[in-house]
């Protein structure tokens, strides 16, 4: 029995050590590589909304170069930040500590991104940030910049606000601006810090409000629009929210204009405002998906990610995972390779205009925002905003 | 045929014996060994026969710091108010915020330090306990509850539309601590967080076992058991209520100190309900009154989520379901309190 | 202080008030009467409206195949479809109260454990419920379809009287007064009352104490099914985390009005309704929460046991 198993055992170790040595041989130079990418955004929680409309982009692109069969394959990890500082502190230090990660395209979030910079920055790992449009992200004199490792390929809010107001406006003689934003770390500047300004140069601001996202009843703020006589509101928040408020300004009676940033311009978003999103006046540093892909690729879009519609950034996080892979196409393997290539290559967006990054991680073609309108249920380019 | 075996065994009590039986030399020991043992835990990462408590993604060091250590030191803050005098707390994470933004204002505003600010942030929790315990703590039970609830809110919602706390993006660049025996304290020194936290947890220990046979523990007890008699008896019950949340307070404002020196960046939705929930279902879970119980408790439902990070999506329903299962397997949580604190034992330690 | 609102403004804001805080205050019947058996907050109630309101959308879209682009009816069948959405969306919730009592409260009154073990236990009722519908609907809000067309009966003082408006003000008058009536007269509702003074004493009367309890909660999440059709049908969407901040609300309200006390809940949502949107138009809506937890507060300073409750009784942990 025993001198059974023995031998037995010593076959196996001979033919382990034999298939060991042709597996490992240098002959193989067939041997495929795999690197790996990290998608840093909301995929559970509150906010989950937003990190699972833009990780289908991710997955899209990645299955569209994979499976042109490349010696370098692309694998996707999923680093959920909950869209929370806090746990992106966490997040990032794992991440960065994976080596086989070469590349993040994230944060989806604002808050995150700030979390993640120490880890990422210390890493050396190159960020590509499908939304996070905050502007103190790549601001030289904030403390809060990701520099050098921080890109974007959404044009910051200090370009979409001004485009914004401007918008909003055109047509109207004498604007009276009502500006409502939603307190979240991506709302409040745009219409703080990048729309106030210019409103006040181009017409008067009639009233202010700030209302907490999720909230249901807009009856004071309605209240508060009629009463103060504007003709132009303009909402910086998302689209989950700017329906239910824009319908309840439509029943309230409000007719003047209704205007949104690029987080209202969903192709959800004529669904949720029905009747209400008819006119409303959208910009947009990211475009709907859908409007950029003929049939043949959204079907294939759906095929691959089990998604009808694509959502909110689903674009700008293709563009970003496009960035990624054209590095690695070009021979980028490891972390300094790919920061090289990300800071100094020239790229192709969803839209298929090309762009770089400038020095602090904005991208080059920020300046051009695009004003949207709804209609007909259908959000549809008018011109440059 | 388990629901009798629980009954006549617990752990605790077991525990307590054997604590009972050994000597002043096999105390200090045992002590100095378990202590000894957890501050190894932010490497147990790396060391093979433990690396399976390694979290997936998220970096192991650091979840160690945020949230297990700090979810287990502001329960032990909570624990002395719900478990001590049975105050329900709903808004605990207040005093987790001042600390953070006392910190935060004073090392970005002001240049000082955080070993500087860390006595302000205690202080300005403890105020802020007065503040709000002075009108909360006549009212009983549920009222108390949503008082402490409001509380919360309003701390974060402030934070939210304040300048100087920064609004929806908080305040960036908080400097980490400056060196301590030549400890530096950054982003590459996880472990160093840790062990500051782990000192300050050993210190409410001490401070809580401290209080517990003296004057202050027995009104506690008193309280709990049952307020009206206690009053009858000559408890100053307000005061004693005052002080067992001023403490659970200033618990709270360290935590939030260290914890915004680590991790640089805070914002308003870092301080929110769930925080509060987190920490009164870590003491109940570990079992109320019971500091043990209430460490190992915080542990497990700090650490717990993040390891099951694999199953993705469904993490936080499964901490759901471990909340409803825990509760109606254990109701008295891991450890529960002995049902009467024996004074006398005590007093050796 | 933006005071020139409340000139324009004052009616429509005090009839919109009212019409959210009767939504609140059909929740916090759910709350009020949960406590006044049990002693317990019954947190998992905010969960039982979110469902609610996924269940009329269900009615609405599912079954009766409303899409948003569906004109819209009148008369008798849109009676027909709302009244079954109602009673769907009631049902539901009872069902799924009286589960939750079974699930998460249940075995922890047998064993005579702790109010804070069961406080825990319905929050971990209440997390499973939102995540699996976070899950379920991959955190998206979903829209209702225009069932009620925003038809006004007329405007007076600036009110507008829409008929949804009035809708939330009368349907929710109308269940509170057949809540109230049954509370006092029926067998049952004498019987709620009983254990709600003293368990011990009701036991000794021969009261069926679990079978009120489930009673309660039946009742409970009838009147929040209710309410989630009121919400889907007026607000026209809801998402998985809805509850959260409605619930909050709707147990603020049951705290001010004197929990434990139907007539308290009731007083107590168009209390908190008011203050919201008077809050929300004179100072801000940012403000909006800290000024109902003043007000909360300032009440509660002057009377500790909310604007209708009794004396508090001895409440043991």
């Amino acid at each position: 029995m025993n001198k059974k198993i023995v031998s037995g055992l010593a076959i196996a170790a001979a033919a382990t050590l034999a298939l060991g040595v042709v597996a490992t041989s240098p002959a193989s130079a067939a041997a495929k590589k795999t690197v790996k990418l990290a998608f840093e955004g909301p995929l559970s929680g509150a906010y989950q909304g937003l990190g699972k409309d833009q990780i289908p982009g991710v997955i899209w692109a990645l299955d569209q170069y994979n499976r042109t069969n490349p010696a370098v394959k692309i694998e996707l990890v999923k680093a959920d930040s909950q869209c929370s500082g806090s746990v992106a502190a966490n997040v990032a230090p794992g991440v960065a500590a994976d080596k086989s990660i070469i590349g993040v395209v994230g944060t989806s979030c604002s808050g995150e991104a700030r979390n993640s910079f120490p880890a990422f920055k210390a890493a050396g790992l190159t960020m590509v940030a499908p939304s996070a449009s905050a502007v103190d992200l790549t601001d030289p004199k904030q403390k809060s910049n990701g520099f050098p490792y921080f890109h974007r390929v959404v044009a910051n809010d200090s370009f979409q606000g001004p485009a914004l107001a401007r918008y909003t406006a055109s047509g109207n003689t004498s604007p009276k601006y009502y500006l409502i934003d939603d307190q979240s770390p991506y709302g409040e500047p745009l219409i703080k810090n990048d729309v106030t300004p210019t409103a006040k140069k181009l017409g008067t601001i009639v009233g202010t409000d700030s209302v907490a996202q999720k909230t249901s009843d807009f009856t004071s703020v309605v209240a508060k629009v009629k009463a103060s006589g504007a003709n132009i509101v303009i909402y910086g928040g998302y689209d989950a929210d700017a329906a239910p408020l824009f319908k309840a300004l439509r029943d309230g009676g409000y007719k003047g204009i209704l205007g949104g940033g690029d987080g209202v311009n969903t192709s959800d978003f004529p669904g949720l405002a029905g009747s209400a999103a008819e006119g409303v006046r959208l910009t947009a540093a990211s475009v709907p998906f859908a409007t950029l892909l003929t049939a043949a690729e959204l079907a294939d879009f759906t095929k691959v990610t089990g998604v009808a519609v694509p959502g909110l950034y689903a674009e700008t996080a293709w563009t970003a995972t496009n960035v990624f892979i054209q590095c690695i196409k070009g021979g980028a393997l490891t972390r300094a390779a790919i920061q090289n290539c990300v800071t100094n290559g020239t790229f192709t967006a969803a839209d298929k205009t090309t762009f770089k990054f400038q020095r602090y991680g904005d991208p080059s073609t920020a300046a051009l925002v695009g004003g949207w309108v709804v209609k007909a249920g259908k959000i549809e380019y008018d011109k440059v905003a | 045929m388990t629901m009798e075996h629980k009954k006549t065994f617990n752990l605790r009590d077991r525990g307590a014996e054997v604590w009972a039986g050994w000597n002043r030399t096999t105390r200090s020991v045992f002590a100095v060994l378990l202590i000894g043992l957890v501050a190894l835990l932010p490497f147990a990462g790396n060391w093979t026969p433990t690396s399976f408590l390694n979290t997936p993604i998220t970096s192991y060091a650091n979840v160690l710091v945020y949230p297990v250590g700090m979810f287990a030191l502001m329960a032990l803050g909570l624990n002395i108010v719900v478990g001590k005098s049975g105050l329900l707390d709903l808004g605990y994470v207040a005093f987790f915020a001042i600390g953070a933004y006392t910190d935060a204002i004073l090392t970005t505003l002001f240049n000082w330090n955080t070993w500087e600010a860390l006595p302000v942030g205690i202080g300005l929790a403890m105020v802020s306990g007065v503040v709000l315990g002075l009108p909360a703590l006549r009212l009983r039970g549920d009222y108390l509850a949503i008082i402490t609830l409001g509380f919360g809110e309003i701390v974060r919602i402030v934070a939210l539309n304040l300048h100087i706390t920064g609004g929806p993006n908080g305040i960036p660049g908080i400097p980490n601590p400056p060196k301590v025996f030549g400890l530096v304290f950054d982003l590459e020194h996880p472990q160093n967080f840790f062990w500051i936290v782990l000192t300050l947890i050993l210190l409410v220990i001490w401070m809580v076992r401290r209080f517990t046979v003296r004057r202050p523990g027995r009104a506690w007890e008193a309280i709990r058991q049952d307020e009206d008699v206690a009053a009858l008896m000559g408890v100053n019950t307000l005061v004693y209520k005052l002080w067992s949340f001023v403490i659970g307070a200033a618990v709270g404002g360290a935590a939030g100190v260290i914890y915004a020196s680590k991790i640089i960046v805070i914002s308003p939705d870092m301080f929110n309900f769930d925080v509060s929930i987190l920490i009164l279902a870590c003491v109940v879970f570990g079992g109320i009154g019971n500091i043990w119980g209430v460490v190992v408790g915080a542990s497990i439902l700090a650490y717990l989520p993040e390891r099951i990070r694999f199953i993705a999506d469904a993490r936080q329903l499964v901490f759901g379901l471990v909340l409803i299962i825990m509760m109606n397997l254990r109701p008295d949580g891991l450890l529960p309190r002995k049902k009467r604190e024996n004074i006398a034992e005590k007093g050796g330690k | 202080m933006n005071l020139s609102v409340i000139g324009s403004q004052f009616w429509s804001l005090l009839l919109q008030g009212l019409a959210l805080g009767l939504i609140y205050a059909l929740i916090s019947l759910g709350y009020t009467m949960v406590y006044g058996v049990l002693r317990l907050i019954n947190f998992a109630n905010s969960e039982v409206f979110m469902l609610g309101t996924f269940t009329t959308l269900y009615m609405q879209t599912k079954v009766f195949g409303f899409a948003l682009t569906t004109p819209t009816i009148h008369g008798a069948k849109l009676i027909f479809v709302l009244i079954s959405s109602l009673l769907a969306s009631m049902l539901v919730c009872a069902v799924l109260a009286m589960l939750v009592e079974v699930v998460a409260y249940r075995r922890l009154r047998a064993k005579g454990a702790s109010r804070l073990a069961s406080l825990i236990s319905a929050i971990g009722v209440s997390i499973v419920l939102l995540e699996a519908m976070g899950i379920v609907t991959g955190g998206r809000p979903k829209t209702a379809p225009r069932l009620l067309e925003k038809w006004s009966f007329g405007e007076i003082a600036g009110a507008n009287f829409r008929i949804d408006t009035v809708l939330t003000i009368v349907a929710p008058v109308v269940i509170f007064i057949i809540l109230e009536r049954f509370v006092t007269k029926s067998r049952l509702g004498k019987s709620i009352r009983a254990v709600s003074m003293s368990e011990e004493n009701s036991k000794l009367m021969g009261i069926n104490i679990n079978k009120v309890i489930t009673a309660t909660f039946c009742i409970g999440g009838l009147t929040t099914g209710a309410a989630a059709f009121l919400y889907t049908t007026v607000y026209e969407n809801t998402v998985f985390n809805v509850g959260f901040n409605i619930g909050i609300a709707a147990f603020t309200a049951a705290v001010l009005g004197g929990i434990g006390n139907l007539r308290g809940a009731f007083y107590g949502g168009i209390a908190l309704g008011l203050v919201e949107q008077f809050a929300s138009a004179l100072i801000g809506s940012q403000w909006k929460s800290i000024t109902v937890f003043l007000v909360l507060v300032i009440i509660l300073l002057f009377k500790p046991s909310g604007l209708f409750g009794e004396a508090v009784q001895q409440t043991r942990t």
